[in-house]
């Protein structure tokens, strides 16, 4: 008898992985006996008899684009400085930290826009601002007609029932000292939109809806393990129907079988109530599965951000190059042989005083002199596509001079060309525009 | 040896079946879930110093609840009497025989005595005296943790500029030295009320005020300490979220999570006040009408009184002892049975 479990499914070792999966290219060929305990809790429905690949397609592929849905939140030129404080008596504002610098993204209706980059890259920051943690420095978040960068607590408080919030770690994000009822039911009252004797049954509800048993609820969150724990916050966050829900890193600290469950969990409400999310995440493969679209961030600012199949398939900035070429790859491994990888030297620059020109530059193995001097344009390059870089390319194939100058009009050192106007016509907007700039001819094209 | 010997007979208990159980069952109902406080509460209920102590604690209350009862069921009372029928004044004022000890046998009729000199019996005294201990140290208890835990809950969760304040307060009544405030302010109350008919009431305020004024503190540092800890957590954050106004956020969600050293900081005040309220008394700044274990230890301090007749000091000291040791290991015991696992 062989160790390896793949000899029994009779599968090709190049197919093993998730892309295997989700392609459907696996076939199971041994039967499921029903004895077998299923890796379902009991309180989802397991499917009997079906193949591996009918049982992928009836669960959880993954989200598709849907390009023509309106924009529920439009995030516009987003700013949050936190002030940094000198030390003494006289505490004065001695310089900022730039946590989120002017970006701009929308969330699609019934969609979800993947957030990702390093750790303090400001991801969590933009969720906060979002759900107005804090209160932005500037810009403005469009919801509803309503700007949420400008109103005030109080005129918030009717519109935090649309906004809601999946937090990071489930052990801290419900309160040990309430019952299941009490955590799930708090939105209810808080808002009084139902009365006191219906509370219940609503909360019971929306156990059901995240698969816990409703009977549970006078049970207090020590009695749950951290995947329930988790569900249960997005009961909580579901509780108020919100039209948009921030899930802040919200698979990253359960362990990885946990996690599909509360993706798939995540990906049935967003079919059942037509939620967006802002699905802030440094797990590449989830967010592949979860975001049609997705926005990469680095120090601050949005370096990249597209589609899924250009930003996993055809990156074009190095800093996206350099995450995806970091992520183990399972097929690969399965080969053999190594995978090229691209090494990103030093740390992340503080963000209190961040590089000139492009923010990257200090890592990145294409910088030259005008990535000092100016900063690249979030410069819209496909129909879905954006990139901020002056050498933007496919890996292997970055172009020598920068693509930026005729339109910052500069020359290939970043210094003003005399005479020249720029000709970048794009305004940094929240959306994509119809028509966009051609790397290759360097004219602006439409589709 | 082998893998083969643990065949399915022998798993066979375990793959049965689960039990199956209807949701709306009793059984169902009754596997409600159990408080972090209920949980710290059956860990307290095993261990026996913790019960020791409690049904001592238990024992004084019922003492000072009941102190007219229970006299009334002896036959003693706060009166003065006639000096002469019950203490021998040429014998330096020591009870005559038929009054007890030290002279006498025990008797029924004054169970713990009678003072000399004055001759009132001791065990009404002993009675009255427990309830007054406990009157003050638990009045004063119940102000400062509530002024403490305001001050506390106020200073972490605000922060800025009302934590500077409100940390600065601390500090400066943490700089007031209590006993010689405590010295100060008896004379002035001395002085402006002493022709009042409720002279003894006012006193025992002004103790009770005095030792709340200078006992909220560490309740307040401690509870700030906690609340900063507390508030960055993100059940905090979700409930700013969901919109929860401020008022809610600190008594709902913060308060019930400060019930652990909101209770460890009662059980180690508790104590303090019992033993500084006798201190008091017995240096004449406390209650001076008598009726308090630190006014019998005054009294009982005189050399020929211990030389011929010590039980009339043991017995309120006895009492003080008791009540503190068993309220200091009460609250040790509750913490630890709060400590362990409450961040789960």
């Amino acid at each position: 008898m062989t160790q390896d479990p793949n000899a029994r499914a009779q599968i090709e070792p190049t197919e093993v992985g998730a892309n295997a999966a989700e392609a459907g290219d696996r076939q199971l060929t041994a039967e499921r006996s029903p004895e077998t305990p299923d890796a379902y809790g009991s309180h989802e429905i397991g499917v009997e008899g079906l193949d591996f690949a009918t049982l992928a397609e009836q669960g959880h592929t993954a989200t598709m684009l849907d390009p023509l849905a309106p924009a529920v939140l439009s995030v516009d030129n987003l700013k949050m400085y936190f002030p940094v404080k000198s030390s003494g008596v006289v505490r004065r504002t001695i310089g900022h930290v730039q946590a989120v610098d002017g970006i701009s993204f929308e969330v699609p209706k019934g969609g979800s826009l993947g957030l990702v980059g390093e750790s303090g890259c400001g991801k969590s920051t933009t969720g906060r601002l979002i759900t107005r943690l804090y209160k932005p420095t500037g810009g403005s978040m469009m919801f509803d007609g309503h700007d949420l960068a400008k109103l005030s607590a109080r005129e918030m408080k009717p519109l935090r029932r649309d906004v809601q919030m999946i937090f990071q770690d489930p052990y801290t994000s419900l309160n040990p000292r309430h019952t299941v009822g009490a955590i799930v039911g708090a939105p209810l009252e808080v808002h009084k939109i139902v009365p006191k004797n219906k509370v219940l049954p609503r909360v019971q509800e929306l156990l059901e809806i995240v698969g816990l048993n409703p009977e549970h609820y006078n049970r207090y969150p020590n009695e749950f393990s951290g995947g329930q724990r988790q569900r249960i916050g997005i009961a909580r966050a579901l509780t108020l129907n919100p039209k948009v829900l921030v899930a802040d890193e919200p698979v990253s600290a359960l362990d990885v079988s946990i996690q599909a469950q509360v993706v798939n969990l995540l990906q049935d409400i967003q079919t059942e109530f037509d939620v967006s999310f802002l699905f802030i995440a440094h797990d590449l493969a989830i967010v592949r599965h979860f975001c049609p679209e997705v926005a990469v961030m680095y120090l601050g600012k949005i370096v990249e951000i597209g589609d899924r199949e250009t930003i996993y398939g055809r990156p074009h900035h190095p800093y996206t190059q350099a995450l995806l070429s970091a992520v183990p790859d399972v097929k690969q491994a399965a080969v053999g042989g190594r995978r090229e990888r691209i090494r990103l030297e030093g740390d992340v620059p503080s963000p209190i005083n961040p590089p000139s020109g492009c923010r990257f530059r200090t890592r990145c193995q294409f910088a030259q002199e005008i990535c000092a001097k100016v900063e690249p344009p979030l410069l819209q390059i496909g129909q879905r596509h954006k990139v901020a870089c002056h050498f933007a390319g496919e890996l292997g194939s970055h172009p020598a001079t920068p693509v930026t100058t005729e339109l910052l009009g500069v020359d290939d050192q970043g210094s003003p060309v005399a005479g020249a106007t720029p000709s970048n016509t794009q305004l940094t907007i929240p959306g994509y525009e119809d028509t966009w700039y051609d790397l290759r001819t360097k004219q602006t094209t439409g589709a | 040896m082998s893998a083969d010997t643990a065949g399915p007979e022998t798993l066979g208990s375990l793959s049965t079946e689960p039990e199956h159980q209807d949701p709306n069952s009793q059984q169902a109902k009754e596997i409600a879930g159990k408080s972090p406080m209920r949980i710290a509460l059956g860990r307290l209920a095993k261990d026996k110093i913790a019960v020791v102590c409690a049904v001592v604690v238990l024992f004084f209350i019922i003492c000072a609840v009941f102190a007219g009862p229970i006299s009334a069921a002896f036959g003693v009372s706060l009166e003065t009497p006639l000096a002469s029928e019950r203490v021998d004044g040429l014998n330096q004022g020591l009870p005559k025989p038929e009054m007890g000890p030290p002279n006498g046998p025990f008797t029924m009729e004054h169970p713990m005595g009678v003072a000399p000199r004055t001759g009132e019996d001791n065990l009404a005294y002993w009675l009255y005296g427990c309830r007054v201990s406990l009157l003050i140290a638990a009045t004063a208890t119940l102000f400062a943790s509530v002024v403490g835990v305001i001050v506390g809950l106020l200073a972490g969760f605000l922060g800025g500029a009302v934590d500077k304040m409100l940390s600065f307060f601390i500090d400066m009544f943490l700089t007031i030295p209590f006993l010689l405030a405590a010295l100060t302010i008896a004379p002035i109350i001395n002085d402006r009320f002493n022709l009042s008919d409720n002279y003894g009431t006012i006193q025992k305020t002004a103790l009770i005020v005095v030792l709340s004024i200078f006992g909220w503190m560490g309740t307040a540092r401690l509870i700030r300490g906690e609340v900063l800890a507390l508030r960055e957590r993100e059940f905090v954050q979700a409930a700013r979220v969901m919109g929860m106004p401020t008022r809610r956020i600190l008594f709902k969600e913060l308060l019930p999570n400060l019930a652990a050293p909101i209770i460890i900081s009662i059980s180690l005040m508790l104590p303090t006040f019992v033993a500084l309220e006798a201190g008091l008394a017995f240096l004449g700044i406390g209650v001076t009408d008598g009726v308090s274990w630190g006014q019998t230890i005054l009294k009982a301090t005189n050399l020929t009184f211990f030389r011929e007749y010590p039980q009339y000091l043991w017995q309120p000291l006895l009492g003080i002892v008791a009540l503190v040791l068993s309220l200091n290991l009460l609250g040790d015991a509750v913490r630890d049975a709060l400590d362990p696992k409450t961040r789960r």
